[in-house]
């Protein structure tokens, strides 16, 4: 499975292309821009970390990526889809088929169990076992026994694998992360960046990161680093690459 | 705790949503029932003045044994601060240009009126107008047939015995125009000064002394009291509440009234429980990190007790805020509907319930689950206790419906509305269970799909405990306002059915067996035909198996029907609106026994078999007690104590006929050729009567349904409050849904599908719930039948189907407009 995708991979346009990415929010009296002529690309498999402080951008920009915002000038193709240019519904289609999130304050409803949660993306894609699917995940993430937790039942740490086990529910092409790790203590957080790197292995997924964590930035293939909405390819990284 | 009570200032509470529901819901439950309290008060009022214009006064004293009244009874009264009146009623002959004329004499004192006024006629072209005061001394006013008969114009004298009184109005209508077969003659209406000196009152003669009383109900009573024991078995104490015609139609608007307060006090616990319930929860984090900085269980119990307070005087005032302007609107609209100004009267003892049902709201409802915030463990600021959510519901439910039906019983003072709608309430919260357990085991096995049906199911399973207790919530308010509905509705009907569009209206007395053919031909050709004609014969009842019935009676029971003549007739059918009680109505040529209304049969003490003297004349017959029946007093149509069998003991007594019919307001002349035609039939007219009765009617349905409205409208934003309870929740999972790929038109559809099965769950069991109430209801307090209410059963469910799947779309108006990112982090 690893090996036909990255096989494909080659034949395949990137996974991600971003062109001239602006975007300005406009306030009482005047317009602020939070990134700046934004360009990057992404190949299948990859898994590229973007690295910045509080403030600098990063998280509007991993929402820009995604599709869950427009940005204000540039393009945004994502597995061949111009996500700039479709309609809210033709986004959210992409991304019950294509995208998987994990985000930085778990965001995990707390009416549901953690089956349930994990259950969610499943049907909204319309999946026939939803239940055996999400069964199965929660145990590969060590929350076998967990099931029918509520999150409030669960630790930081407990809720953020779920998380990951619900990303990773609809097989998604690409995973956008943001600050996965920021409310975890180090070992824990060390522990779930294990746990994402390995399924995203397993799984070939493309891995988008923003963190401000220097060590998790480290294992993705690829670093950027942005600050005040510019972001830069440090040239390290770019030997690394070559 | 100075930070910690700042934490709690009201100001910082208004902000919080939680808060915001429980003092809208107080401040709703204040305002609803401090309006319906006051406007209820208002309307009584409203109705007893408008009732006791048939008295033209409060009370009545009859003394029907030709003299008058001790003068220091009225005296007493007078000291009291009664206002009191005076009249004279007799018959005698008056003469005028054109001959002579039996007509029936009201002498009024200056006071009369004291409720209501009188309706005259400058001339017979003229239009009415309408005065307080009866004609000066020395004028007399006369019913417009009497004009004609006597051919007299206005300004004519009239003989009557010594005297020449000078006609100077007609009378069409008095306040008091009661419905007496005794009122045989036109009316003549003159000053009480004057009859002494008409010389017609002499020893013996037959004539009735009536005194009016009008005044505070309680220092009416309080007279009542001292004047009983005064009483003499031929005297009559007369309300509004003893006319048999009125005193139903009024209970029942006052039971209906009370009955829509009772429920919109259920209505305003309901809202308030949920409220304080959904904002313990939420707080329960805050309590948490309070207690790990140190404050103890009791200094919790007292910053929340502090704020319970406040929030009381919160919902108080601003209750009677909201209720102040409604009421002063309601009573607009009342003075609109009777045409007529209805003074503003601010009730202060009609806001004791509205202070009560905020006190008992408060701390029955609101304290508990606030209170239990004292056990929360500090350990909840790292991690909450499994099964913690849940503790204590039940006792706060049972305490809640506790204090819910006292509040009921002690508003309402009706033991069987309590049980009636336990009833409905038990129903309802077995039938919940049920479908609780239904639902987890059938929507367990939906799973998964991307079609908003199965989304729906998924949503309803998923949410099941809230599902669940929303559902309660609706289903309860349902109840409520279906039973409001159905009660109001077959109320009406009643009322519409007592007096239907072409009830009677005119009665013809005294017609001669002879004259039956021809009176019947005369209306006819005029498009009027006649109701059932019937024998009419006076007789008095004298003896009771053999025993003088004044002594086979006991001497406290004052009853009417012994003191004077009473109408006797025979039949072969039972009249349709009769119903037979005991024993059994007469065979075909049957010529024995009586049949005995059941009423005076109960006050009497008969029974079956019973012997019956009547003094008919100078003769006497006895008969046996075959049958006893109900009789509609309030039919409007010819109605009888005693009916014979057609060939039994009344068939050689000297009998003449009565009959009614219903004349339209504009064939009213047909009357003047009657009158000629037949000089020596009486015409009662009770057709005012009627329009009285159906303007009270009006009012009584313009009240019911404005205060419907009311109830109707508190139902709405309880059903709003407790949706928007969860509206935070359903937003953040609306936009993370968004996040995770939902499209917006399967978010719509599937929200909107999960809240119409809500709604529409919730509606069956309602309405169900309600059928339960309604049932027990008319069968304790309204003395209807049963039956379902299929005009109910199929909308209800619909309709909250409807309005909760609009409300569902409402709540996700902001998930859908905004990018999901954005809204991620506002509600994060």
């Amino acid at each position: 499975m690893n090996q036909m995708t990255n096989v494909k991979a080659d034949r395949l346009p990137p996974m991600l292309r971003v062109d001239n990415l602006t975007h300005r929010v406009r306030l009482e009296t005047d317009t602020l821009t939070i990134l700046q002529g934004v360009s990057l690309e992404i190949n299948r498999g990859e898994s590229v970390a973007i690295v910045g402080r509080s403030g600098s951008g990063k998280t509007t920009l991993l929402g820009l990526l995604a599709g869950l915002d427009t940005p204000s000038d540039g393009t945004v193709e994502l597995d061949g889809a111009m996500i700039s240019q479709l309609s809210e519904d033709e986004r959210a289609k992409l991304r019950a088929h294509r995208v998987g999130f994990v985000f930085q304050s778990f965001q995990l409803l707390p009416a549901l169990s953690a089956l349930e949660n994990v259950m969610l993306p499943l049907e909204l894609a319309g999946s026939d076992a939803p239940e055996d699917r999400a069964r199965e995940l929660l145990e590969r993430v060590g929350l076998g026994e967990r099931l029918t937790h509520s999150p409030r039942q669960l630790s930081g740490g407990e809720q953020q694998r779920v998380a990951i086990a619900r990303a990773f529910a609809s097989d998604p092409a690409i995973l956008f992360a943001d600050e996965p790790t920021g409310n975890l203590d180090n070992r824990t957080g060390q522990s779930v960046s294990d746990l994402l790197m390995e399924l995203n292995r397993e799984q070939g997924t493309t891995l988008v990161m923003v963190t401000h964590d220097e060590y998790l930035a480290a294992r993705c293939g690829r670093q950027f680093h942005i600050e005040a909405g510019v972001l830069t390819e440090p040239a390290a990284a770019e030997e690394l690459t070559l | 705790m100075a930070a910690a009570r700042k934490l709690m200032s009201v100001r910082r509470d208004w902000r919080e949503r939680d808060v915001r529901v429980v003092l809208v819901a107080l401040i709703i439950a204040v305002a609803t029932v401090a309006t319906i309290a006051l406007f209820a008060a208002q309307l009584q009022r409203t109705l007893v003045s408008s009732a006791s214009s048939f008295l033209a006064a409060d009370r009545q004293l009859e003394a029907e044994n030709g003299r008058e009244i001790p003068p220091d009874w009225l005296t007493e009264a007078q000291s009291r601060g009664l206002e009191t009146g005076r009249m004279v009623e007799f018959s005698t002959m008056v003469f005028g240009t054109g001959g002579f004329q039996l007509v029936s004499v009201k002498a009024v004192s200056d006071e009369y009126p004291l409720r209501g006024q009188i309706e005259t006629q400058g001339a017979p072209d003229q239009p009415r107008d309408l005065v307080r005061s009866g004609p000066p001394p020395g004028e007399v006013w006369i019913n417009p047939r009497l004009l004609r008969l006597l051919e007299l114009d206005i300004g004519d004298s009239l003989e009557v015995g010594n005297r020449n009184l000078k006609v100077s109005s007609l009378l069409v209508r008095e306040p008091d125009g009661g419905f007496r077969l005794s009122a045989l003659a036109p009316r003549v209406m003159m000053h009480v000064d004057d009859v002494t000196s008409t010389g017609v009152i002499q020893e013996g003669s037959r004539v009735e002394y009536v005194y009016l009383f009008a005044g505070d109900d309680t220092v009416i009573e309080d007279y009542y009291q001292w004047l009983e024991p005064r009483l003499e078995p031929s005297h009559e104490w007369e309300g509004v509440r003893d006319g048999e015609t009125f005193s139903r139609s009024l209970e029942r608007a006052e039971r209906f009234l009370l009955l829509g307060g009772s429920l919109a006090v259920l209505l305003a616990a309901v809202a308030v429980a949920v409220a304080s319930r959904q904002y313990a929860l939420a707080q329960r984090d805050t309590v948490a990190l309070l207690k790990t900085l140190g404050v103890r269980s009791r200094g919790i119990g007292r910053l929340y007790l502090r704020r319970l307070v406040l929030w009381g005087v919160t919902g108080v005032v601003g209750g009677l805020l909201v209720a102040l302007p409604l009421f002063w609107l309601l009573t607009r609209l009342l003075s609109e509907v009777l045409e007529r100004p209805v003074e503003f009267h601010l009730a202060p003892q009609a806001l004791v319930p509205a202070l009560l049902t905020a006190l008992v709201s408060l701390f029955a409802f609101a304290y508990p689950p606030i209170r239990r915030l004292r056990d929360v463990p500090a350990m909840r600021v790292l991690r909450s206790q499994p099964g913690e959510a849940g503790r204590g519901a039940l006792a706060d439910a049972a305490i809640a419906i506790l204090a819910v039906f006292g509040l009921v019983w002690l508003y309402a003072g009706e033991i069987s509305l309590v049980v009636s709608l336990l009833a409905g309430l038990a129903l309802l919260l077995g039938a919940l269970g049920l479908l609780g357990w239904l639902l987890v085991a059938l929507l367990r096995k939906v799973r998964g799909g991307g079609n908003a049906w199965r989304l729906a199911f998924v949503g309803l399973y998923r949410h099941r405990r809230a599902s669940l207790s929303q559902m309660a919530v609706f289903a309860m308010t349902l109840m409520l306002a279906a039973t409001l509905v159905l009660v109001r509705t077959s109320l009406l009907n009643d009322w519409q059915a007592q007096l239907p569009e072409n009830a009677p209206n005119h009665f013809l007395i005294n017609i001669a067996p002879d004259a039956v053919d021809e009176v019947g031909a005369f209306w006819q050709e005029r498009g009027q035909p006649l109701n059932q004609l019937y024998p009419m014969v006076r007789g008095r009842l004298t003896e009771l198996n053999g025993e003088p019935v004044k002594e086979a009676v006991s001497k406290d029971e004052r009853i009417g029907a012994l003191n004077r003549e009473l109408n006797l007739t025979w039949m072969s059918a039972l009249p349709e609106d009769n119903e037979i009680v005991q024993g059994q109505w007469f065979r075909q040529g049957a010529v024995e026994g009586v049949s005995v209304e059941a009423e005076l049969a109960e006050r009497l003490g008969l029974a079956l078999g019973d012997r019956l003297t009547f003094t008919i004349g100078s003769e006497k017959v006895t008969e046996t007690v075959t049958s006893i029946r109900t009789v509609q007093w309030d039919s409007m149509k010819p109605n009888f104590y005693m009916a014979f069998p057609p060939d039994g003991g009344l068939t050689d007594m000297p009998a003449t006929w009565i009959t009614s019919f219903y004349l339209p307001s504009d064939e009213k002349t047909a009357l003047n050729a009657f009158s000629r035609n037949f000089p020596t039939i009486s015409v009662l007219e009770i057709d005012h009567i009627i329009d009285r009765i159906q303007q009270i009617v009006r009012q009584v349905t313009q009240a019911i349904e404005a205060i419907l409205a009311l109830i109707l409208a508190a139902a709405l934003v309880v059903m709003a409050a407790v949706v928007s309870a969860t509206l935070h929740d359903r937003q953040r999972e609306g936009a993370l849904l968004r996040t995770l790929g939902g499209r917006q038109s399967l978010l719509v559809r599937s929200t909107m599908l999960e809240f119409a099965l809500l709604g529409g769950f919730a509606g069956v069991l309602g309405v169900a719930a309600a059928e339960v109430a309604v049932w027990a209801l008319q069968f304790r307090m309204f003395e209807g039948s049963f039956s379902w209410h299929w005009q109910v059963v199929l909308p209800v469910p619909l309709i909250s189907g409807l309005v909760l799947a609009l409300f569902g779309r409402w709540q996700l108006r902001p998930v859908l407009n905004v990018s999901p990112m954005l809204l991620l982090r506002r509600l994060e």
